[in-house]
């Protein structure tokens, strides 16, 4: 009398009640998420034909390259400011006691929880042309003074800096909180000073949550649509954009599924990168 | 008492100076569309020179923007209650099982999370345009159910690893069946964490903007489509109020997640 | 006690588990009588919980058959085999209260209300905790939460409770008040028990009969004094109270006695029940109690020198270095004046050939 050893155990499932569970949801990510992304390679590569014509074509239009390199000097530039500033923010959190650090985070959060389209409205009104800003800078200079800091790429970097310091600050605070004082305590006690701790000390330890936040950073911003779309200029479309000027303006689905599974890729191995950095995948919410 | 500076005084002092210029530049824009949704309803002024209801009024008389809002809450309440149904028994399934490559169903139920939803956006439109289903409820909140089921399998599937599955087990023991262990042991734990996925589910939907952008036309637009076109192309005062009232939203679901959070902690 | 199978309550015949190449319990023979109170005593990862997990259905045995009150249950699913389970977590549901937790495996079996109602009061007043009825585990005391984890098993009568090291997580004190209300549960409702222990006093304190077990197999199982006084092996003497234990051979023996020549001397020892061959590697064991120190040389005492004594309240333990330089523990009882200031003294530490076990050489492994 031999019964089989993988039975399951009181709290384990069944293999059958399991899949039972499961089946919904996976018809559901096949059908949804795997078909269309499915659609949209073959549409790239079926014209007539099988064929790889349309990414030749995209390899050789200056627009598409054009667009691509906007969108890694705005990506880049993006998650460079929100590293220059996301640091010191991170900083003045871990140094906060618990009560008050509770409290900053909040206001850290707050954008990380309001509608994208809220924000881009809110970030018009502050530094449009006639907004808030302009107009205290108006009226201190007489007149004489009004930066245009929205419809341009300045508008794009404002926004997406906006959309990516809460990712990059909680990041690195991971670190900085794991970090023991008492290595600073130590170092202080052998007459370091307080910017050689930081060069010595705190940077180097707090380096896993910078690679993972410039990591999220880029990756969010990689594939980026509002914010260029509606603070951006004609001269600062990302290649978001392009798959929506290509599907509505030239009803090209072609060229546009062509461009998608290139962010596709693009994205598909800056995420492998984040996974391995991370060893797994705990993307938050993005 | 708290030597992360080291004992330099300008170092404190540059690090919180630049902190607070950054909490300003991430607060400001939340919280500027209050005072101006309050304002003339003739154009977008701050600081306003008069208090007035009318952005309010123009809101909720237009039904090109009530009648979004209502859309948008129906497709966020039918894709909370979807996503649920589907991804708690998937969650409980992929905690509980030892079915082989659960490894690779995990990454599956994950990847609406890790692809560029412009990407999502066009394959959707393109299957959608075949199926009959551009510019329709239903489309819409298929799409919005694929994309937040993955924050509700993480919610879930944390709230099964910290419940002791020795209850399981001694529920079990005591003659309990499959079904009443799970309705009766597991369910109630759950709770908390299926009403944080399931908050986080509805705000996910009522924010998404790319997506029902691609599937949505006049019948079904929902309000963030409504306002992109509105921010795109004319800018109204109008769009200060609907602000208001989406931002006084998120911040009660976002309360609501955090007290659920901490009622959790407490109790492990 | 070994009980007919007719009156058994579980019967474990030839239960083997292997995990891969591994074999966790290798053909287990096991019976358990109605009413009767076994420990299965062991050290960690000796197959003791495997057991515990084979019999309530958690996990399934690789061979063999289970029989619990007359079925056969090897394949059943655990919640059909009527059993009752007490975690050393507790494992109450912390969304129910004391009342409801209780309630719970009543509801399970479609009692009516006002059953439910009287049974649950019924445990909750023999355990003394209904003045906590309404209250939630986590407002319990330890204690008191492992006193209504064992009441929700009573409540519905199953045919034998379980009990995975229930009492390990309270501190000493409580530990042993719980050990007594668990031994007078027993005694007044004669319900068959099965528990799991790594703690030999708790199985000396509370067992009809302990199953030692040793490396997935029964090493030796019997009543508490049994396997306190007359240890069939060396693992059994070393798990069970503290031992001495001297290493030798076998040589011819006479009458009732045999001879064990060590490297400290030539020993006479009762000849042991099971056959044996002169030549053969034995064991002396005699324990430290019934040891002790005299200065009368006779073929039955070893001599040393007291490296050190060490007080125990009523007893003296002395550290007797032997001219071999092993060491034999004598416990005494504590008299005034005659613990301390004994250290480098020579004595002989002594005892009666009724008090000296032939063991087997354990196997080298």
């Amino acid at each position: 009398m031999t019964s089989s050893s993988t039975a399951t155990g009181a709290s384990g499932l069944g293999p059958w009640s399991a899949i039972v569970l499961l089946a919904p949801l996976t018809v559901l990510m096949f059908a949804i998420l795997l078909y269309p992304l499915g659609l949209t390679l073959w549409t790239s590569l079926y014209d007539g034909q099988l064929s790889l014509r349309a990414y030749a074509e995209l390899a050789s239009s200056t627009l598409f390259l054009k667009v691509l390199r906007n969108t890694f000097e705005i990506a880049i530039t993006g998650t460079l400011v929100s590293l220059v500033f996301g640091y010191p923010v991170a900083m003045h959190l871990a140094a906060q006691p618990p009560r008050r650090r509770t409290a900053c985070l909040v206001m850290v959060m707050l954008p990380f929880w309001t509608s994208i389209l809220v924000k881009s409205f809110a970030l018009v009104a502050v530094f449009g042309n006639q907004g808030l800003l302009n107009q205290l800078l108006g009226f201190l200079s007489g007149g004489q003074i009004n930066l245009p800091m929205m419809f341009n790429r300045v508008g794009v970097v404002l926004g997406m800096i906006n959309f990516l310091l809460p990712f990059m600050i909680l990041s690195i605070l991971g670190s900085l909180l794991a970090l023991d004082r008492r290595l600073i305590l130590a170092a202080e006690t052998m007459g370091a000073g307080s910017l050689r701790i930081f060069w010595k000390i705190i940077l180097p330890l707090s380096m896993p949550g910078v690679v993972a936040g410039v990591l999220i950073n880029v990756t969010l911003s990689i594939g980026m649509y509002i914010t260029p779309a509606l603070l951006g200029g004609r001269q600062d479309m990302m290649v978001a954009n392009l798959v929506d000027f290509y599907t509505r303006q030239t009803l090209d689905w072609t060229a546009a599924s062509a461009t998608a599974m290139a962010l596709l890729a693009i994205s598909g191995l800056l995420v492998a990168m984040l996974g391995r950095v991370r060893g797994g995948l705990s993307g938050g919410p993005a | 008492m708290n030597p992360l500076f080291g004992s330099s005084d300008v170092a404190r002092r540059i690090v919180t100076v630049a902190a607070w210029l950054c909490y300003l530049f991430l607060l400001i824009p939340s919280l500027i569309v209050v005072p101006i949704s309050f304002g003339n309803s003739g154009q977008i002024e701050f600081p306003p020179r008069e208090f007035s209801l009318g952005l309010y009024r123009q809101f909720f008389t237009d039904p090109a923007w009530w009648g979004s809002m209502v859309q948008s809450l129906l497709v966020a309440v039918a894709t909370t209650v979807i996503a649920l149904l589907l991804a708690v028994p998937a969650a409980y399934a992929l905690a509980r099982s030892e079915l082989p490559g659960r490894g690779l169903l995990r990454g599956l139920f994950m990847m609406p999370m890790l692809v560029p939803v412009i990407v999502l956006g066009l394959g959707l439109y393109l299957q959608f345009s075949n199926w009959g289903l551009l510019d329709t409820t239903a489309g819409v909140v298929l799409a919005h159910v694929m994309l937040t089921t993955p924050y509700i399998m993480i919610s879930v599937m944390s709230g099964l690893q910290h419940s002791d599955i020795a209850l399981e087990t001694v529920a079990s023991i005591m003659g309990a069946s499959r079904r009443v262990v799970f309705f009766r042991v597991v369910l109630p734990q759950l709770g908390p964490a299926i009403a944080v996925g399931a908050l986080f589910a509805f705000l996910m939907s009522l924010d998404e903007v790319v997506v029902a952008y691609f599937l949505t036309g006049t019948d079904a637009m929902t309000l963030p489509v409504k306002m992109y076109s509105s921010i795109r192309w004319e800018l109204t005062p109008v769009l200060a109020a609907v602000s208001t009232l989406l931002t006084v939203l998120s911040l009660l679901i976002a309360l609501g997640i955090i007290a659920l959070q901490r009622k959790t902690e407490a109790h492990s | 006690m070994n009980a007919p199978s007719a009156s058994a309550m579980v019967q474990l015949q030839a239960v083997t588990k292997r995990y891969g190449e591994f074999e966790a319990l290798h053909s287990i023979d096991l019976s358990i009588a109605k009413g009767e109170f076994v420990t299965l005593l062991g050290p960690s990862g000796s197959g003791k919980s495997t057991l515990l997990n084979l019999i309530a259905g958690m996990i399934m045995p690789s061979s063999g058959r289970i029989i619990i009150d007359g079925r056969d249950t090897t394949t059943l699913p655990t919640n059909r085999r009527g059993l009752g389970m007490v975690f050393q977590n507790y494992a109450l549901m912390p969304h129910m209260t004391v009342f409801e937790n209780i309630a719970f495996p009543l509801q399970v079996r479609g009692l009516p209300k006002d059953e439910i109602r009287r049974k649950v009061t019924g445990v909750l007043d023999l355990i003394q905790l209904g003045h906590v009825a309404g209250r939630k585990p986590r407002e319990l005391s330890g204690g008191q939460q492992q006193r209504v984890s064992l009441a929700r098993c009573i409540v519905y009568n199953p045919a034998l409770i379980l009990m995975d090291e229930p009492l390990g997580a309270l501190d000493k004190k409580l530990r042993e008040q719980m050990q007594l209300e668990i031994k007078r549960l027993h005694a007044e409702l004669g319900i068959t028990m099965l528990y799991v222990t790594h703690d030999q006093d708790e199985a000396l304190t509370m067992s009809d009969r302990i199953v030692l077990m040793n490396g997935g197999r029964i090493e030796q199982q019997g009543q508490p004094d049994t396997l306190y006084f007359k240890p069939e092996t060396v693992f059994s003497a070393e798990f069970i109270g503290s031992s001495n234990l001297i290493p030798g051979e076998i040589a011819a023996g006479e009458g009732g006695t045999v001879t064990l020549k060590t490297a400290l001397g030539a020993f006479p020892v009762p000849a042991p029940d099971r056959p044996f061959k002169p030549g053969e590697r034995g064991v002396l064991l005699v324990r430290p109690e019934n040891m002790t120190l005299t200065d009368r040389a006779d073929s039955t005492s070893i001599a040393g020198r007291i490296e050190d004594s060490i007080l125990l309240g009523g007893v003296v333990r002395h550290f007797v270095r032997c001219t071999d330089g092993s060491t034999v523990i004598v416990q005494e009882l504590n008299q005034p004046g005659r613990a301390g200031a004994r250290r480098d003294e020579t004595v002989r530490a002594s005892w009666t050939l009724d008090h000296a076990r032939l063991l087997p050489s354990p196997p080298t492994r």
